[in-house]
């Protein structure tokens, strides 16, 4: 595959705060990546960054290659932005959004009406297509905002926070779109803090914390990475000694969670079902077994010592 | 207590989220009365008067110099000017001195339509003629001719809604461009126009036409009802628009400006409100400026609206007064200039990467 963007040591400082810092990843054609850290992390200045809104204090970038700062307008015929607050005009209905769009970024206007049909029927908005868009749900309004995008057909489309506020129902039916767009071989790149969302969508994620880059992978290897998987015993009466009662099998991390719950994390845990339950059932009634993989937060939380969500 | 005192030092901080508001809040009538103390309220009198040529004339003049009020303040400060060229406005008052079949005579010349004002001057310059008269004319008699610039009296009415046209086209555009654009970066739809790789030429200019077509409208309304009120119409419809247009284009520039500088819709309103009456009181809202002189002339001249009015009156009172070539000519660099700052503030606003 080839690369659709490169970024290579890129750094932003706003006075004596750097949002990025010698940041640098790739994205390659055709793929979901993710830039997955907390609120204030460095991840929309990231996006600014490669979209060429903001200035970069060092590094190189490259879209499609072009660069952003001395290509700008290269670079804007071939990319759509979708931000964090939904910015259409609630006003109008969505055909005018759709057609305003097409005025300020599609070449050829032959085609823009067909078009516009087509991708009203796509996001499942055409009923509604005539009625002011303020009258829309938050969902209705990101899905005509990704449709609004797709009007001028970049090849590369950054969603900032693509399901900020929208329910979860809404949040599925936009990550099925977001997954329809990369079949038809889009590059899309998502900012998020919602761990699911990253789960769900992205191919490879960036983990930035403080405007720099802690992880970048697959979410699968991120977790793989981590080596632990979580388990939960719940029993009657409550394990008096947990530690004496699974010495030996490499238990990190013990922890009571209720009086009758003990949480701790263990390397490869289906491998020691077996044994851990043979333990437990001696002196014990075993009334619950959960066995977790790590997720994105543990993985954030294994790398900063803080939660995601912190 | 401290609660009360908490609650009150944050409302005063809360001025940060509001400033350009909090200053036109607080100093535009201070503004505005210091303006209008300096331009129209002065207790002397500048009267134009043409180089005497007779010892007589300069007497008449050494008499202005003295005559006054009983407190102290003199009536008229008399400033020598070369004669009027024929058919121009005289600017403010002119005082000719000169020999009527034997008689001298003072000549006053007005380009003031406000007969209230008219009077005021002619009485100061009887009290000028009449302190000349007890010293130097030893029972000769005076005569001072008022010689008004227009045939007929204007009916102030009329002036007063014809100069008002300007400011409503100028107003409607300011208003509404500054509101939209505003608007633009507080619903983040700006977005649209940072990213898109279209020219910004077709972008400005889409805004600069609607806001002049909204400014046109504004004062056709206008127009249609001082003419039905006041039963004067302007000589060209035509000609009236395309002035009607070029105080749109400002309006519509300076609204789209202030919306991009300040990015919040309701100071850019506020401004766009205050500029828009700033121009019309001081541009010639009650008379021709040529007709006051002085200070206001000076101010007034600054005013695109001034020489709208220049352009708007011989529409509708039928009369040259000569100001129009300069006032065209004026206003379309006006325009130009304006259309090239917004242009720039646009890219600087808008375009230009974040540094």
């Amino acid at each position: 595959m080839d690369k659709a963007i490169t970024v290579n040591s890129v750094t932003r400082r706003f006075g004596e705060i750097t949002a990025v810092n010698n940041l640098s990843f790739d994205v390659m054609s055709g793929e979901i990546f993710g830039l997955l850290g907390p609120n204030g992390a460095g991840k929309t200045t990231t996006i600014h960054l490669i979209t060429g809104m903001l200035s970069k204090h060092g590094g190189t970038l490259q879209v499609l290659g072009f660069d952003p700062h001395k290509e700008t307008r290269q670079v804007h015929k071939r990319i759509g932005y979708i931000p964090q607050e939904t910015n259409v005009y609630l006003d109008l209905s969505a055909v005018d959004n759709l057609w305003h769009h097409a005025a300020l970024y599609c070449k050829d206007l032959s085609n823009v009406e067909e078009r516009i049909g087509d991708l009203l029927n796509l996001m499942n908005l055409w009923e509604r297509r005539k009625n002011p868009v303020g009258t829309y749900s938050g969902g209705m309004k990101r899905r005509l905002a990704l449709a609004r995008t797709l009007l001028h057909d970049p090849d590369v489309i950054f969603f900032d926070e693509p399901t900020l506020g929208v329910d979860v129902q809404g949040k599925h039916v936009l990550w099925e779109y977001i997954k329809g767009q990369q079949a038809q071989g889009k590059t899309i790149i998502i900012s998020t803090n919602d761990m699911m969302e990253a789960d769900f969508l992205c191919e490879r994620l960036v983990i930035i914390d403080q405007g720099e880059a802690i992880a970048l992978d697959t979410p699968e290897i991120l977790k793989a990475e981590l080596g632990r998987d979580i388990v939960n015993l719940r029993t009657s009466p409550a394990i008096e000694d947990p530690e004496g009662l699974f010495e030996g099998l490499n238990i990190q991390a013990m922890k009571r969670q209720e009086t009758d719950v003990v949480r701790f994390e263990v390397k490869d845990a289906e491998t020691l079902v077996e044994e851990i339950i043979t333990r437990v059932t001696h002196g014990y009634h075993l009334e619950s077994m959960r066995i977790a993989r790590p997720s994105l937060d543990d993985v954030f939380l294994y790398h900063t010592g803080r939660a995601l969500r912190d | 207590m401290n609660r009360f005192r908490l609650l009150l030092v944050n409302e005063f901080k809360l001025f940060r989220t509001t400033i350009p508001i909090h200053i036109i809040g607080i100093f535009q009538p201070t503004l505005m009365f210091s303006l209008m103390a300096l331009i129209l309220v002065k207790p002397t009198f500048d009267m134009r008067v043409v180089r005497p040529t007779t010892p007589l004339g300069e007497e008449l003049v050494s008499a202005m110099h003295e005559v006054g009020s009983p407190i102290g303040e003199k009536y008229i400060n008399p400033i020598l000017v070369d004669p009027p060229s024929s058919g121009n406005l005289p600017g403010g008052q002119v005082i000719i001195v000169e020999t009527v079949d034997g008689t001298p005579t003072a000549v006053q010349r007005f380009g003031l339509i406000d007969s209230n004002i008219v009077k005021n001057y002619r009485n100061r310059l009887t009290t000028a003629a009449l302190s000349l008269w007890n010293t130097s004319l030893a029972g000769r008699s005076i005569t001072i001719e008022q010689h008004p610039w227009l045939s007929s009296d204007i009916p102030f009415a009329v002036y007063f809604g014809m100069a008002m046209l300007p400011l409503a086209a100028f107003l409607a555009a300011a208003l509404i461009g500054a509101f939209l654009t505003a608007q633009e970066f507080e619903f983040n739809t700006i977005m649209e126009y940072r990213l898109s790789p279209i020219s910004m030429f077709p972008i400005i200019w889409t805004r600069v036409v609607r806001l002049s077509l909204t400014g046109l409208l504004s004062a056709i309304v206008l127009l249609f009802t001082v003419g039905i009120i006041g039963g004067l119409w302007p000589s060209s419809l035509l000609w009236a628009s395309l002035i009607f247009l070029a105080l749109a284009i400002l309006g519509g520039c300076l609204g789209t400006t202030v919306g991009l500088l300040l990015q919040s819709i309701l100071p850019s309103f506020v401004i766009g409100l205050a500029v828009s009456f700033f121009t019309w009181i001081l541009g010639s809202a009650f008379g021709l400026s040529a007709g006051f002189g002085g200070a206001y002339e000076a101010v007034s001249r600054w005013m695109p609206n001034t020489y709208a009015v220049e352009l708007l009156f011989p529409l509708y009172y039928r009369v040259d007064i000569g100001l129009s070539q300069p006032a065209i000519l004026t206003l379309t660099t006006a325009c130009v200039i304006m259309i090239l700052i917004t242009t720039f503030t646009y890219r600087q606003k808008v375009l230009k990467r974040h540094r």
